[in-house]
């Protein structure tokens, strides 16, 4: 079975498999025709990779007769902030995000800086389906720029919305791991425009995962290795294109992505109390901070094109996820790891309390999280079957199968990247939520086998 | 007649029209063929000066990284100094990405050896076997490379250029030259190359942007720009070459264009005066290169058209070759490196001017006097061999050629008819003594072939 993805916002795959040049030309010649020659930012993550795409992708779209701006090596979130300030017609990232290295991706992005959105995606589908793609003669090709100082234009935007003065005045150190990704070499000018003093750890831009790109606590075990010994206040782990993180605390405890979100959700809401857009695979946590600021809370389908359209249409204040993602609608409709780190330093630095101590008064719950190989054309029909397992409890069925308890739940959803089915389990009582979690898993091996 | 397609699959390569036939999936395969064909290794990637060069050097880029291959991007460069970097970069091959002299609405592809040759037929042959069959080496996650580039890609053909040459000799003359550079890639050696042999240098047409302000192929009829400039500059030579350099036609110091068969035969003259040895030529090339070969008493061998087929006779020949070369103003040196080359024409042209002491027009008037017309009708491969079988039985009493097309001999006049590898047309060819006689003699076979059709 070959592993490719074609959802709304893109299409993933596992390199020299499914991610061919042909592969990738035809979703940019799609996307390029969908633009219908436009102007369009490009941009990759450090990727081994990434080289192959981003020359297939350069030349599907001057092909289409779009100008290309090429920001080259560039974090997804600071790519959708470029899209808005010049005005571009889309963009697209070329970056498997939390993937590991046998991945690429290209994700595409509308002129607001957003994943495209279901009629979007379905229109550019469409068209790949179809496979009729604009073509130009020569004196129509597009053309190819690069663009300089982007990075600026975001940090300056970043370091006026943050409260950078409280951040410099706490005069804090970081620790931060960017896994050779996109993150690589910019986190230095984040910690100048905030004025933290940083320890990089893996900031080589070249695209060799020490460890898989994902920011969870399996992953953060580098930075928890020195965070004590260099004295650091806060660690963060990113994912390959800076649109996640999870926290490393100063004591050196990885701490679970499901933290991000609520961390800063808990601090922003005081600040600016609206809507909170979650989803079911996120922690509680956020349920019981929206609670008690008085938020409206809403839940969707998990996914960055979901959330962020929801963010949008709800007018809510902030979005996340329980992978690490976060956006705040008032600064940009995006996932942004930069911004995300900016508001745990913000919120260190305005309440004056250790990271523990924050963590310590979000409220607290035990999760298992799992993920089982299913071969594709069964994901569906096994999550469904998995209801049957639980006939007397509440079952919401709107993105995969949630089962609620009473202090906690229950969810199987097919994965929208991988050939995997994820169980995430949350409860108060560890011992109920690892309980339910076996429950499941068991069941759902005898319907794979 | 049947509409003419818009790709051209052959022995020289692939060309296509940008925005019809050439798109970027097309350009990534050939390049995911030619990586799996040579092997991993550097693969050296320049282009001519054309607009949609990008295009198809990123889909290149893109199908050459995606086989394990390492590009060397070199940027617009002329076809000579890619194939001799190719070769003196010890790189597994290079694609040049050219359409050579086609109008500017198309582009393609041409496939160079680690030798820094052309694929010859049987390599073309088990490249395209791989292309048609689509199974292309697949890679380890690990193994992508990322493409590298090259500042100074015409360093090496220049020295080969420069130690061949008598430069002392040319630079004591300090020729006034100008030289068209059609927009194409000969633009960015040109004037170093010029100012190494101490020539007062004119430039026209010289900036590499594939404007092409007039047609890429160096006739007459595109070079009156070229010719105006000798006249009110009172230069020495005028040069044109075409879009990628291999080619160069030659404009006397009084400003007439000596028509482009005229540059392999005032070199070959030249050569041969130095050096006799064999010369290799295409069949359509000039009667003229028969006669002078007469004169210093060597061997002419005659090749089916196409650059690749004079390289493989001049290979076969080991060394013995004198000089080579095609009637389109294609001089290749083998002491310089086995291809078309309009920097060794050039350099050949001056250092003759300079041996010998004379102007353009002498040198002119010292070769026999051929009047050559090339024309070309549309047509298929499949009707250009309805009207040879037809004319090969009208002229059976006649001495023919089949080794390309048809060539039919007469005393001291040919008429050569033949299906184009690059384009979908017919090229007709006839030479004579004069003009008219060269006129007659093609327009009684366009009345024939009208007849045929």
């Amino acid at each position: 079975m070959k592993l490719l993805k074609i959802g709304i916002s893109g299409v993933r795959g596992i390199v020299g498999e499914t991610i061919t040049p042909d592969l990738v030309m035809n979703f940019a010649c799609a996307f390029g025709t969908y633009l219908n020659s436009k102007r369009v930012l490009l941009a990759r993550d450090t990727r081994i990779s990434g080289p192959m795409l981003h020359s297939a992708c350069l030349s599907a779209l001057i092909s289409t007769g779009c100008d290309v701006l090429d920001l080259g090596v560039c974090p997804t979130p600071i790519l959708q902030h470029t899209v808005k300030k010049l005005r571009a017609k889309g963009a697209i990232s070329i970056s498997a995000g939390h993937n590991d290295i046998e991945w690429n991706a290209l994700t595409f992005i509308n002129q607001e800086g957003t994943y495209l959105n279901a009629f979007q995606g379905e229109e550019v589908l469409d068209i790949y389906h179809l496979g009729k793609f604009k073509k130009v003669s020569s004196e129509k090709l597009g053309r190819i720029k690069s663009v300089d100082n982007y990075l600026d234009v975001y940090f300056k935007s970043l370091k006026r919305f943050l409260d950078a003065q409280a951040i410099r005045k706490s005069g804090l150190k970081v620790v931060i791991d960017p896994c050779n990704g996109a993150g690589a070499k910019i986190i230095d000018q984040l910690s100048c425009f905030l004025n933290f003093e940083l320890v990089p750890v893996n900031n080589e831009p070249n695209g060799y995962f020490p460890h898989d790109p994902e920011p969870r606590p399996r992953n953060a075990q580098q930075v928890a290795s020195i965070i004590k010994v260099v004295k650091a206040d806060v660690g963060f782990v990113l994912n390959s294109d800076v649109s996640r993180v999870s926290l490393v605390a100063e004591d050196g405890e990885t701490l679970s992505e499901e933290y991000t979100f609520p961390l800063i959700a808990s601090y922003y809401l005081k600040k600016k109390p609206g809507a909170v857009i979650s989803n079911h695979s996120t922690s509680a946590m956020v349920d019981d901070v929206a609670r008690e600021n008085n938020c409206p809370l809403v839940k969707i389908r998990v996914g960055q094109s979901f959330s962020i359209q929801s963010l949008v249409n709800e007018a809510g204040v902030i979005a996340g996820e329980g992978s690490g993602g976060v956006a705040i609608a008032e600064f940009q409709p995006a996932f942004d790891g930069f911004l995300a780190m900016g508001m745990v330093l913000e919120t260190m630095a305005r309440t004056k309390k250790k990271i523990s101590q924050i963590i310590a008064e979000l409220p607290r719950y035990h999760r298992v999280k799992e993920k089982i190989y299913c071969p594709p054309p069964k994901v569906h029909s096994v999550v469904n079957e998995v209801q049957k397992l639980f006939p007397e409890q509440k079952i919401d069925s709107s993105d995969g199968i949630k089962i609620e308890f009473e202090e906690g739940w229950l969810h199987i959803r097919a994965s929208a990247t991988e050939p995997m089915i994820r169980v995430i389990a949350e409860d108060r009582s560890k011992d109920k939520a690892q309980e339910r979690a076996e429950k499941a898993i068991d069941f759902i091996s005898t319907l794979i086998k | 007649m049947k509409k003419a397609t818009s790709l051209k699959i052959s022995i020289s390569g692939v060309r296509g029209v940008v925005g019809e036939s050439l798109t970027p999936q097309l350009a990534s395969s050939f390049a995911q063929a030619f990586g799996t064909y040579i092997g991993r290794g550097a693969v050296v990637v320049g282009q001519d000066s054309r607009v949609s060069g990008t295009m198809v050097k990123k889909a290149v880029i893109s199908g050459l990284l995606a086989v394990g291959c390492q590009p060397i991007e070199i940027g617009i460069c002329p076809i000579p100094s890619i194939q001799i970097f190719t070769k003196e970069t010890e790189a597994r091959g290079g694609i040049a990405v050219t359409a050579s002299h086609n109008p500017k609405e198309w582009n393609g592809m041409k496939f160079i050896s680690g030798e820094g040759l052309f694929l010859n037929h049987h390599q073309v042959e088990e490249f395209l076997d791989i292309y048609h069959q689509g199974e292309f080496s697949r890679i380890g996650v690990n193994e992508y490379k990322s493409p590298k580039s090259e500042e100074n890609p015409t360093v090496p053909h220049l020295r080969k250029l420069l130690s061949y040459l008598n430069v002392e000799l040319i630079r004591s003359k300090k020729f006034k030259v100008a030289a068209d550079c059609a927009n194409g890639a000969g633009a960015v050696l040109v004037p170093e190359f010029l100012d190494a042999l101490g020539c007062r240098k004119i430039l026209i047409n010289d900036v590499p942007d594939g404007s092409f302000a007039h047609h890429p192929e160096p006739l007459p009829e595109n070079i009156t720009g070229l010719c105006r400039t000798v006249v009110e500059q009172g230069a020495d030579v005028g040069f044109v070459q075409d879009a990628d350099a291999d080619r160069l036609a030659v404009v006397n110091e009084k400003g007439d264009p000596l028509g482009e068969e005229m540059t392999l035969i005032l070199a070959s003259k030249h050569v041969l005066s130095k050096n006799p040895g064999a010369v290799v030529v295409n069949l359509s090339a000039s009667q003229a290169i028969d006669d002078i070969a007469r004169e210093f008493n060597v061997r002419v061998f005659r090749t089916k058209i196409g650059e690749i087929n004079v390289v493989d006779q001049v290979l076969a020949l080991e060394g013995k070759t004198a000089i080579a070369g095609e009637g389109n103003g294609g001089v290749i040196l083998p002491d310089i490196h086995p291809c078309r080359d309009s920097f060794t024409a050039m350099g050949l042209i001056l250092e003759s001017m300079a041996s010998s002491g004379k102007k353009v027009s002498e040198l002119q008037e010292q070769v026999p006097k051929y009047h050559i017309i090339k024309d070309k009708i549309d047509g298929t491969q499949e009707e250009a061999f309805g009207i040879i079988r037809q004319l090969k039985r009208n002229y059976s009493s006649q001495e023919i050629s089949l080794l390309d097309g048809l060539k039919i001999q007469f005393k001291d006049s040919w008429f050569h008819i033949r299906p184009s590898n690059t384009e979908p047309i017919i090229r007709l060819l006839a030479e004579a003594r004069t003009k008219k006689q060269a006129e007659n003699l093609l327009s009684k076979f366009k009345k024939e072939i009208s007849e045929i059709i």
